[in-house]
């Protein structure tokens, strides 16, 4: 079967299959739960399928087009880095999607959230695939849209106002993007990477891109929308983190500075101090922080630095980290919010002041969640830790010591707020009464802890993936 | 090249067994600890086969084209593997009667697995592979600590942040380093320290010392020594940190780097080793618990290792390698005593105890082999090192450092005679009368490592033949043109010390009121000095208190700086400023059809104006 046919299937599949969402809720509830996990699962399962055309292709990619309105093609470029993207969060996704299901059992509007994840889950893959800057743009604003309906998912006003600031934030750097892209059109006159390979591209059009990746992937100063959109179901800001909102900007920016154009020296310069600054500020203010999922968001914000670090590079080492951290923190970030979500619903509370010794009563949420905290730390034998060296080996071998040092400054800094919340949850006077989770709930946890160790463990697998899409995104840069 | 899987065994094997013994329930806790035994007992014989073979490899691909898993156990690995599988065998013994319950079988499963990834550690032939096990020692040592008790999550934080950090410089220095030389894999010629190489070979150096618990990354320990067990602290910080420490220290100093005798960096790292020296035993000599005061020690002693290794000299470096062994062992019995003190009478505290030698005689004594041992007191194997170790700082032309370590040797003497008095001699407690010796268990590892110290006195030449042989395969250097005459004037000096030191604790305690624990109490209380152990005592020096307080300070300016202004600014400028023009604009709409027709021409009149001027 044509490889065409299974790109086209994991962009479509739960695009148009959330709509199919509402219809099998009109049968009944579980059946809508099941259909929602089977798009779910489908959307993970076909990119697999992709891995042999793409490995058999001397190129290593594939691109198809189809013509569109306005002269604009749509273009699905398939090739090793979109498919270990889009495998990281769709599988991640179904696995939220599968808690979501005694997660959100006692809600109101579910049918509207399992439409919403899934569209999600679909604007993700579509922008992975896209080989076409318009396209991308759509797919990045239609999970602009699902992120503030889910967002503001419970209906209280003060939570609507926080959904409204994620997308008014990221729907403003989408637009200066657009505004980037245009202006790159002006010289190349056309939307089409494969064909802008290499070109150099001005410092302004840079940017106005950088701008709208920013605030996609929450990095400072255009990171504060994360932290707030804290108020969505645990499920939600879990998928936000992990799987598909905050990657959406370090996909775009190793696709379009890696890939794709060939920015200016000056940004060169920049870039690593810009995004190592945003991760030092946000691992200060994880610092401060008080509320769970505030702490694990900023620490979202100060880990996304690193990626972004790790692409900067255009170094074989620094890419392929960057790229297995979007598993490897996908993986435990996923979990960091499940387990949250555990603990939220076992004690009704999210403030760290207000916990403490749950160990006894949430053993395994407890070792899952240390589990995924070393990963992100970057402790072996947890996956974080070779992705980790890679981007800071990646950041020396480019020739920035400095901003390297700075990089382990802040695993430092991670290492502390990371324990701080741990031991203020699970360790000390016991001040609140908690139980664990359903068993479905705590055994998706500690199947993500597990996988964290797991892909550490046995790195050569997602390690030889990320190195074959690396030396792909980077071949006419060298 | 041979590619033996063999090499593989150290690693899988324990780690395995461990993994095993944590899945066997409570109630055949004797099959736990039994298997357990086994499998270091297994571990011993795997690495004795492979004493006698030459240098072997394993190479397998690894996860990046850069990255190959390649091992390798020359002479040197080999014979740091040993001891480490040797303390395994003796600890896990010892942990069987010491430990019961649920922390036994976390304690038993940690130590499996901290033995495979030291000996992963031990074994990497590339820098990936070493900072793979290296940094993994990281998990078991928290989890170690977390095993002591309800508080003990702080040190153990305390202990993984000051380790890690130390990690991490040591990933800097690698990475640094693989730019220097541009493979991950050893290098066959050492990099001369100049240009970037002075920051890599820094940056190993913070690492490597760090993790063997030298200053000031050491605070951790002497906090651990109340908050984790006994056993764990006898495991990790009396031998293992140590051994692999010291054991990467010198790979560092003479296969990555050509450290130059007299050079800028061997004098800083003597430096270093005597400031570790002489800070840590002053510390150690006014401790009131047994386990604090051997705790630095153990940070104490690391510094001898230092300055030996730091010499570049011959007799300096395999002093500095058999001075690692000889504290593994007796520090290791060291603490194993005290423990077996705490199992019987459930404290430590030097106050509480005393003639507890007609009552646990076997214990008493490996105790007071041991401390005799590290106090250098002739013939014992601490005597020999220590020497070697002078010898070589002489040799180098700064006698300050030989200097540090007679002061060493002194405080040392001083502070072991005031603990074994206050806790075998003296005046009993009445509390403890009916207070037995422990089980074979308990005392057999004591004795063996006892026997061991007063062995390698004597029959030195045996282990420093092994020491020679394996080290100059890594550093290069002849080790047979250096016969070490022990009766000569350097000596003398180290016997005055002795001597010193006696008379100082004997002073101490008449002056005392014949109370042994207060025997140091004459220096505590000198001026300045009391001021400085004052100090000391809250914490001022303590380098994690004053970072944690700094790192809480700057993220504070960072949150309200930064975050919150940018926030602000979010919710000010954007917001307000937005509502201010919806506002504007739905006061221009007033719903009555003049003012919009009057807009409407107002728009036509602009766009033929831009239509005609551009």
């Amino acid at each position: 079967m044509e490889s065409s046919f299974f790109a086209l299937g994991t962009i479509f599949v739960p695009v148009l299959g959330c709509i199919t969402i509402p219809v099998a809720a009109l049968l009944s509830k579980g059946f809508r739960n099941l259909w929602a996990m089977v798009l779910a699962t489908i959307t993970f399962i076909l990119p697999v399928f992709l891995i042999p055309a793409v490995l058999q292709s001397p190129s290593g990619e594939i691109v198809y087009r189809y013509p569109s309105i306005l002269n604009l093609e749509f273009i699905l470029l398939i090739d090793g880095f979109s498919i270990f993207v889009s495998l990281v969060s769709s599988f991640i996704g179904a696995l939220i999607v599968l808690y979501s299901i005694d997660y959100v059992s006692h809600n109101e509007f579910q049918t509207e959230y399992y439409t919403m994840v899934i569209l999600f889950i679909g604007s993700m893959m579509g922008l992975v695939f896209s080989g076409n800057l318009i396209y991308m743009y759509l797919f990045w604003e239609i999970a602009a849209i699902c992120s503030w309906r889910l967002i503001g998912f419970y209906r209280v006003p003060s939570h609507i106002i926080k959904a409204d600031k994620a997308f008014l934030i990221t729907f403003f750097g989408a637009v200066v993007m657009l505004f980037g892209f245009i202006q790159i059109y002006g010289s190349t006159h056309t939307f089409d990477m494969t064909a802008m390979r290499t070109v150099p591209v001005s410092s302004l059009a840079v940017f106005l891109i950088l701008i709208g990746m920013f605030s996609k992937s929450a990095t400072f100063p255009l990171h504060t929308w994360l932290p707030d959109a804290g108020v969505a179901p645990s499920t939600v800001t879990s998928l936000l983190h992990a799987a598909v909102l905050v990657k959406i900007g370090v996909y775009a920016f190793a696709r379009l500075f890696c890939y794709t154009f060939k920015i200016p020296v000056e940004w060169n310069i920049a870039i690593p101090v810009l995004v190592m600054f945003s991760s030092m500020v946000s691992a200060g203010a994880a610092m401060v922080e008080n509320d769970i999922k505030r702490i694990l968001a900023l620490s979202t914000v100060s880990q996304i630095g690193y990626i972004f670090l790790g692409f900067w590079t255009k170094t074989l080492t620094g890419v392929a980290g960057g790229a297995l951290f979007i598993l490897m923190h996908g993986l435990a970030k996923a979990g960091l919010f499940l387990c949250a979500g555990i603990i939220e619903h076992g004690t009704g509370k999210r403030d760290i002041r207000e916990l403490g010794g749950l160990f006894t009563s949430m053993p395994f949420t407890a070792i899952s969640f240390l589990a995924c905290i070393l990963s992100v730390i970057g402790v072996p034998p947890f996956g974080g830790f070779f992705s980790k060296f890679m981007m800071i080996s990646g950041t020396v071998e480019a020739g920035r010591t400095g901003v390297a040092s700075m990089g382990l400054f802040v695993a430092v800094m991670t290492a502390i707020y990371l324990f701080r919340l741990f031991h203020a949850v699970f360790f000390g006077e016991k001040k609140t009464d908690g139980h664990e989770g359903t068993s479905l709930m705590v055994g998706i946890v500690f199947v993500l802890a597990f996988l964290s160790l797991l892909a550490g463990i046995f790195i050569s697998i997602p390690g030889s993936f990320a190195e074959a899409s690396a030396f792909h995104l980077l071949e006419k840069f060298k | 090249m041979s590619n033996d899987s063999i090499l593989l065994l150290p690693i899988i094997l324990p780690v395995v067994s461990g993994i095993i013994c944590f899945c066997i329930p409570e109630r055949f806790f004797k099959l736990r600890n039994f298997l357990a035994l086994l499998s270091n007992f297994v571990l011993i014989l795997i690495i004795s086969g492979l004493w006698h073979s030459k240098t072997i490899y394993y190479v397998s691909d690894w996860f990046m084209s850069t990255a190959i898993f390649s091992l390798k156990a020359d002479g040197f690995s080999k014979f740091i593997l040993l001891w480490i599988s040797i303390f395994s065998f003796l600890i896990t013994l010892y942990a069987w009667s010491k430990m019961t319950g649920l922390k036994s079988r976390q304690f038993i499963t940690y130590l499996l697995i901290t033995c495979g990834f030291a000996c992963g550690a031990v074994l990497a032939n590339t820098l990936l592979v070493l900072l793979f096990f290296w940094e993994a020692l990281l998990v078991t040592l928290y989890l170690f600590i977390v095993l002591g008790g309800e508080n003990s999550y702080r040190t153990a934080l305390k202990a993984f942040v000051l380790v890690g950090f130390c990690d991490f410089c040591f990933i800097l220095g690698a990475a640094i380093y693989w730019k220097i030389t541009g493979s991950f894999d050893f290098p066959a010629k050492p990099v001369q320290i100049e240009g970037l190489a002075i920051l890599s070979f820094v940056m190993m150096i913070i690492g490597v010392t760090g993790k063997a618990g030298a200053l000031p990354f050491h605070t951790w320990i002497p906090d651990a020594a109340i908050d984790a067990p006994v056993s764990f602290m006898a495991f990790l910080p009396g031998a293992l940190e140590k051994l692999i420490g010291i054991y990467l220290l010198t790979r560092v100093c003479f296969q990555f780097f050509h450290l130059i005798p007299g050079s800028g960096s061997s004098i800083g790292l003597m430096t270093l080793g005597s400031l570790t020296i002489v800070i840590a035993v002053s510390m150690a000599l006014i401790q009131k618990d047994v386990k604090r005061l051997l705790s630095y020690h153990a940070i104490s002693q690391v510094g001898y290792m230092i300055v030996g290794i730091g010499t570049g000299i011959p007799a300096g470096i395999a002093g500095g390698i058999f001075h690692m062994l000889n504290n593994a062992i007796y520090k290791s019995a060291l603490f194993l005593g005290a423990g077996s003190v705490e199992h019987r009478t459930g404290t430590t505290d030097l106050k509480s105890l005393g003639g507890l030698y007609s009552q646990m005689p076997l214990t008493g004594l490996c105790f007071v082999i041991c401390a005799a041992a590290i106090s250098g007191v002739w013939p014992l194997n601490g005597f020999v090192s220590k020497e070697m170790i002078i010898h070589g700082s002489l040799e180098t032309g700064y006698k300050i450092f030989a200097i540090a370590c007679w002061i060493g040797a002194i405080l040392t003497f001083a502070s072991f005679l005031k603990a074994s008095h206050a806790m075998f001699f003296g005046e009993k407690n009445n509390k403890f009368s009916n207070v037995k010796e422990n089980n074979f268990s308990i005392v057999f590892p004591m004795g063996v490592l006892a026997l061991l110290c007063i062995g390698f006195g004597p029959f030195s030449r045996i282990p420093l033949n092994a020491i020679s042989n394996s080290v100059a395969v890594v550093s290069g250097h002849d080790f047979s043109t250096h016969a070490l005459n022990l009766f000569n004037p350097v000596s003398g000096v180290t016997i005055l010390c002795l001597i010193f030191a006696f008379l100082l604790h004997r002073y101490g305690y008449l002056k005392s009121g014949k109370k042994a624990y207060l025997a140091s109490e004459v220096v505590h209380r000198l001026p300045v000095i009391n001021t400085l152990y004052n100090l000391a005592e809250r914490k001022i020096f303590d380098i994690y208190e004053q970072g944690i307080r700094f790192i809480r300070v700057f993220s504070i300016a960072l949150y309200y700086g930064f975050d919150r202004t940018a926030d602000w600014l979010y919710e000010r400028l954007v917001v307000e400023s937005g509502v201010k023009a919806i506002n504007a604009l739905r006061s221009i709409h007033r719903g009555f059809v003049s003012g919009y027709v009057a807009w409407i021409f107002a728009g036509i009149i602009i766009i033929i104006i831009f239509t005609f001027a551009f």
